[in-house]
């Protein structure tokens, strides 16, 4: 039995993008492969990514359009094992996120 | 003999007590994973939790003033009164917080306002035995708990399931207990492990790395 996911909350997006980031270890996620991770369209991938820059959850690193990566901040990692705790615990209860 | 009652008095108050800050703990992680996500149905559940463990100590206190301050089998008709309604405001916050449950757990669509309201007034618009009503709610909830297990076979969803099946049955021995002391404190046990086994699921949550 497939579980249909109808609707994905902001924070959900969220995370799923810092996941993508944080399953390229060391070298960090170019906008590409967070784009095709977190299933998302370029502008609210811009979107996306400039909030989590903002909030220190995420830093940009490398010179030039094409040479852009991310990588996850300690604050960010912090996020995303609390985020996957919840996740989790509302996933006992049935309840999507 | 009225020391052995409230002995046993006192045994059911402490199930009572460890359940509702039980309750409490649930409550309080279900409010951090909503103002963490966001999801409204989280804080719904964290509502649930908290009336339970209100209507629990309510109970607690109540029944520990009549029965062990005041003395067993009290001979003034008003605080009887009062006694019944304590209980009944238990029973009560009780069947809410089911519903809550009922209602933050069920798949598909978000409920409605009207329909919750609809929902929530059942004890008051259905004049029949509270208790039964407090069964069929909350079977409703472990059945809402089980789909929830077939479907993503979680050992978190396990224990939800678990405690829920654990406090339904807590209900089934209540109801037929009547005059059985043995009963009924078993029927305090079953409600405690169940809160034990959602505790422990928010405990394995809380440790994974």
């Amino acid at each position: 039995m497939s579980r249909k996911r109808a609707y994905r909350s902001k924070m959900r997006i969220l995370a799923d993008m810092m996941r993508a980031i944080q399953s390229e270890g060391e070298e960090g996620a170019g906008p590409t492969k967070i784009l095709y991770a977190a299933n998302l369209s370029h502008d609210r991938l811009t979107q996306y990514l400039d909030e989590l820059v903002e909030k220190e959850l995420v830093k940009e690193a490398g010179d030039g359009e094409s040479n852009r990566v991310y990588h996850l901040t300690e604050k960010g990692r912090d996020f995303l094992r609390e985020f996957v705790k919840m996740e989790k615990f509302s996933e006992a209860f049935g309840i999507d996120i | 003999m009225q020391a052995e009652a409230i002995a046993l008095i006192r045994l059911d108050l402490l199930f009572e007590s460890i359940s509702g800050v039980i309750a409490m703990i649930i409550a309080f992680y279900a409010t951090k994973a909503y103002n963490l996500t966001e999801q409204k149905r989280l804080s719904d559940l964290s509502t649930g939790f908290l009336v339970l463990s209100i209507g629990m100590f309510s109970h607690v206190i109540g029944t520990w003033y009549f029965y062990v301050r005041l003395g067993l089998e009290v001979p003034i008709p008003e605080l009887a009164t009062t006694m019944t309604v304590v209980t009944l405001t238990y029973h009560f916050l009780q069947i809410m917080a089911y519903l809550l449950f009922v209602l933050s757990t069920r798949r598909g669509g978000r409920v409605k306002q009207p329909e919750m309201a609809m929902l929530m007034a059942l004890p008051i618009l259905i004049d029949v035995d509270l208790e039964l009503i407090t069964i069929f709610v909350m079977l409703v909830v472990v059945l809402q708990a089980l789909l929830n297990y077939a479907l993503v076979r979680s050992r978190f969803a396990l224990y939800v399931l678990g405690g829920f099946f654990l406090i339904f049955l807590s209900h089934i021995f209540l109801i037929t207990a009547e005059e059985n002391v043995f009963r009924y404190l078993v029927s305090q046990a079953l409600q405690l492990l169940g809160f034990l086994t959602l505790l422990l699921m928010v405990y394995k949550v809380g440790r994974m790395e």
